[in-house]
């Protein structure tokens, strides 16, 4: 009989065990999964402000056409601007309704809305350029302000240093949480297999072949706490996702996304070398000769 | 899965299939020498031990509770460790194995106990063959030899029950074909009649008879002196840490026992 199936001979005569076992274990997943969702779309969002690569010149409402015509084609001439839009207050306001779906900005009168320029750079455009071009164009009278954007970069980017932080944090909490409910699990599973651990021995089985079983139900049930976590993340997230689309997209300018499979893949086998590891180690000191 | 391969396992002088080797057949397969052990300093339970148990022997251990018999037991499959003297089995001191080395010395033992020591949830096959399965055989030959080895013992075509539901003298029927599945050099019995009747205790000791005949040596650890008078074979008893030869069975032993001095033990005599 192989290792694999001793452990599922094991697992089964302590299936309730096991079962607890891996619910604790996805517990403490689903903790550190959910903050790498976030982590994963706060870094979205950053990447996708930093990728801009355009600025809104927004417009007094005492410029004219000419001012505005002026300023249209100087901009065209500028080096690395790639498209000039000129956006009227009603643009802007239709545009609002559409991408918040809101009965309340519907009902807002156009000039609510400033006239503006939406300016396209090219992507190899430097941040220090697209400063520059913003200083000379507030210095002129029918331009009220400009919005380059990139300090919304660094505000998301700040935002993800500290999701980020947070997200070690929780890593560790759920290192020690996983090392902690699968030691427990396999020590309880060998008090109540003590009988055939001791019967092994004595019928001259090794430490390592006494061992395989247990570090094989350990990762088993790190692997398997973590996926379950990993599927009910999705189940939340497909859930929330229905509701708050169009919501986040408005907050975020993007889409939000589900954690990436390579993470995915990453989090199960992190959970079943933890498990691994913490069922060996919890072996050291009951399983010797 | 451990086949055994490790540099440092124990070797045996002599196991089954080997070559025969006459100086190694002529040895003791069991020898202690002047073995002290005590759980308690104030209170040893061997007190220089000295014994010989010769190749294919079935020898009856005896004494009262507490006397040392099943302390005597451990010392051989290692569960304990001497604290002076030797004890040397086939040819090799085990307290000079490394714990890595122990797991191959007791694949050279089989033994068995008083409450069987099965694993009650698992079947009888499952039981039997662990110790093959240990060794890393095939399933095939472990099949083969599992099934032999339950027609041997009588409960041929009961493989397939689970262990905990047979009665005790099946038990412990299983508990013997586990611990000759394979082919040890030594039976160890520490009190294998202790749970059963009268008849079904005769039964067991008729096994491990059978067992024996086979070339196997037995250690047979018991109190029951009703056992001793059955069958003409070699007894030893320990008492006050020391033991004793009672060639004869019981009532040599008594007769023995009631001159003064100590009695002479074969080990020691040798």
């Amino acid at each position: 009989m192989s290792a694999l199936e001793r452990a599922v001979r094991g697992a089964k005569n302590d299936l309730r065990l096991h079962a607890l076992g891996v619910f604790s274990v996805a517990v403490a997943f689903l903790c550190l999964g959910a903050t790498l969702l976030a982590v994963v779309n706060v870094d979205h969002a950053r990447q996708r402000w930093a990728s801009l690569g355009r600025a809104s010149v927004y417009l007094t409402p005492r410029a004219s056409k000419e001012q505005v015509a002026a300023i249209e084609r100087a901009l065209r001439a500028s080096e690395g601007v790639t498209t000039v839009r000129h956006v009227t207050a009603e643009d802007a306001r239709r545009d609002a309704a559409e991408v918040g779906k809101d009965a309340l900005i519907d009902a807002l009168p156009a000039e609510a809305f400033p006239e503006s320029l939406e300016v396209s750079v090219q992507k190899d455009v430097r941040p220090e350029r697209l400063e520059q071009l913003a200083a000379e164009l507030r210095a002129l009278p029918a331009v009220e302000s400009v919005e380059t954007y990139g300090s919304w970069s660094e505000r998301i980017e700040s935002l993800l240093a500290g999701g980020v932080a947070a997200a070690t944090i929780l890593a560790l909490v759920v290192l020690a949480a996983v090392v902690s409910v699968v030691s427990s699990t396999i020590r309880l599973s060998l008090q109540r297999r003590k009988l055939e651990v001791e019967v092994l021995k004595l019928v001259g089985a090794t430490e390592g072949y006494v061992r395989e079983p247990f570090v094989i139900e350990g990762a088993a049930q790190g692997a398997l706490g973590a996926s379950f976590a990993i599927v009910l993340l999705g189940v939340l997230y497909l859930v929330v996702q229905s509701h708050l689309d169009q919501r986040l997209v408005a907050l975020f300018g993007s889409a939000p996304t589900f954690l990436p499979w390579p993470l995915v893949l990453v989090t199960v086998v992190l959970g079943a070398v933890l498990g691994a590891l913490a069922a060996f180690w919890s072996l050291r000191r009951f399983v010797t000769t | 899965m451990d086949a055994g391969g490790d540099r440092r396992a124990f070797r045996p002088a002599l196991r089954a299939g080997a070559r025969f080797d006459p100086l190694a057949a002529g040895r003791p397969v069991l020898v202690f020498e002047g073995v002290h052990k005590a759980y308690r300093a104030d209170a040893p339970v061997l007190r220089g031990l000295s014994l010989e148990i010769a190749r294919g022997e079935f020898v009856f251990i005896t004494g009262n509770s507490g006397a040392g018999k099943s302390t005597l037991l451990r010392l051989l499959y290692a569960e304990e460790s001497v604290d002076a003297g030797r004890i040397l089995f086939l040819g090799r001191e085990i307290a000079r194995l490394t714990p890595s080395s122990i797991p191959y010395l007791r694949r050279n033992l089989g033994i068995v106990f008083q409450d069987f020591r099965l694993v009650e949830n698992w079947s009888v096959l499952d039981n039997v063959a662990l110790p093959l399965e240990v060794l890393g055989l095939p399933a095939r030959t472990i099949r083969q030899r599992v099934g032999a080895v339950l027609e041997r013992v009588g409960l041929s075509g009961r493989g397939h029950e689970r262990a905990g539901h047979l009665s005790g003298g099946e038990q412990q029927r299983v508990a013997i074909a586990r611990a000759i599945v394979s082919e040890p050099a030594l039976l160890l019995a520490d009190e294998p009649t202790g749970n059963l009747d009268p008849q079904l205790a005769l039964d067991i000791l008729g096994l491990l008879e059978d067992i024996n005949e086979t070339g196997v040596t037995v250690l047979f650890a018991t109190h029951d002196r009703t056992l001793l008078d059955v069958r003409p074979r070699r007894v030893v008893v320990l008492d006050e840490g020391r033991a004793f030869d009672a060639p004869q069975g019981l009532d040599e032993e008594a007769k023995l026992a009631s001159l003064d001095g100590p009695l002479p033990t074969r080990g020691a005599a040798a």
